[in-house]
């Protein structure tokens, strides 16, 4: 339950901020760091989304057990809908 | 090749669909909700615990389907969007990107909140994370098919 939640928001900070783990290169068909401009133009989003789990198991993780059962089970949709509607307010501007 | 697995996406997500749905419809009928012969009473009638796994399952291979057809989208579909300025599609798949992930990092959640024995506490959060995965999969779906009317199979 916490790895989905904190996967969640992190997901959301991760395209918010440009928090690509890896980029993959269109030209060039490769994953990475950074390449030369010849490589094409990246996708960030396999990036985002190995940021979003990374950062979701190592918080599932090292919080201690007795927390999480404090975690009121509302969150567990509570946190994903805020997300989902960061990500349509985020993106309305294709729409105006 | 790209285009038999665009198909098989297609089809994976056909089943999705139908299987989220029913779990939502179902999950969401009153308990005591009195038996009639209408469609949709039977159509809710299901057992909505029973379909947690095969949807989790169904949504993790329209995933991988999907992560495989992205470049493809981008190489291809993406600059023909642009060239005919069609925005709202454009706009419209970026939305599917961030639902789709955000689907795949909420399944463990949806998934554990259907594990049998169904624990009581977890009513709530059950029938609105099936609702949240049940929307995320129609836009996706509906967004995929009006992508595919504009460019084609042709990809």
């Amino acid at each position: 339950m916490l790895f989905s939640l904190a996967a969640c928001a992190i997901y959301t900070l991760a395209y918010y901020f440009d928090w690509s783990l890896f980029r993959y290169y269109l030209g060039t068909g490769t994953f990475g760091l950074s390449a030369p401009a010849s490589a094409g133009a990246p996708i960030l989003w396999y990036g985002w989304l190995a940021t979003a789990v990374l950062g979701g198991a190592v918080v599932a993780g090292i919080t201690p057990r007795s927390w999480t059962t404090r975690l009121s089970p509302e969150l567990a949709w509570l946190i994903p809908a805020v997300a989902m509607l960061a990500a349509f307010m985020y993106e309305l501007r294709w729409f105006l | 090749m790209m285009t038999a697995l665009l198909i098989l996406h297609g089809l994976l997500a056909v089943a999705l669909l139908g299987a989220v749905t029913h779990q939502a419809l179902a999950a969401s009928a009153p308990r005591n909700e009195p038996r009639t012969r209408s469609f949709f009473t039977r159509f809710r009638k299901t057992d909505a615990g029973a379909y947690g796994t095969p949807v989790a399952i169904l949504f993790v291979l329209v995933m991988i389907a999907g992560a495989i057809l992205y470049p493809r989208y981008r190489l291809v579909v993406r600059p023909l969007l642009q060239t005919l300025d069609l925005r709202a599609a454009n706009g419209a798949f970026e939305l599917k990107e961030h639902f789709s992930a955000l689907g795949l990092l909420l399944l463990p959640a949806y998934w554990s909140c259907w594990k049998q024995p169904l624990e009581p506490a977890y009513d709530g959060a059950r029938l609105w994370l099936t609702w949240i995965i049940a929307l995320t999969v129609w836009w996706n779906f509906v967004v995929g098919q009006l992508l595919v009317s504009i460019k084609g199979l042709g990809v």
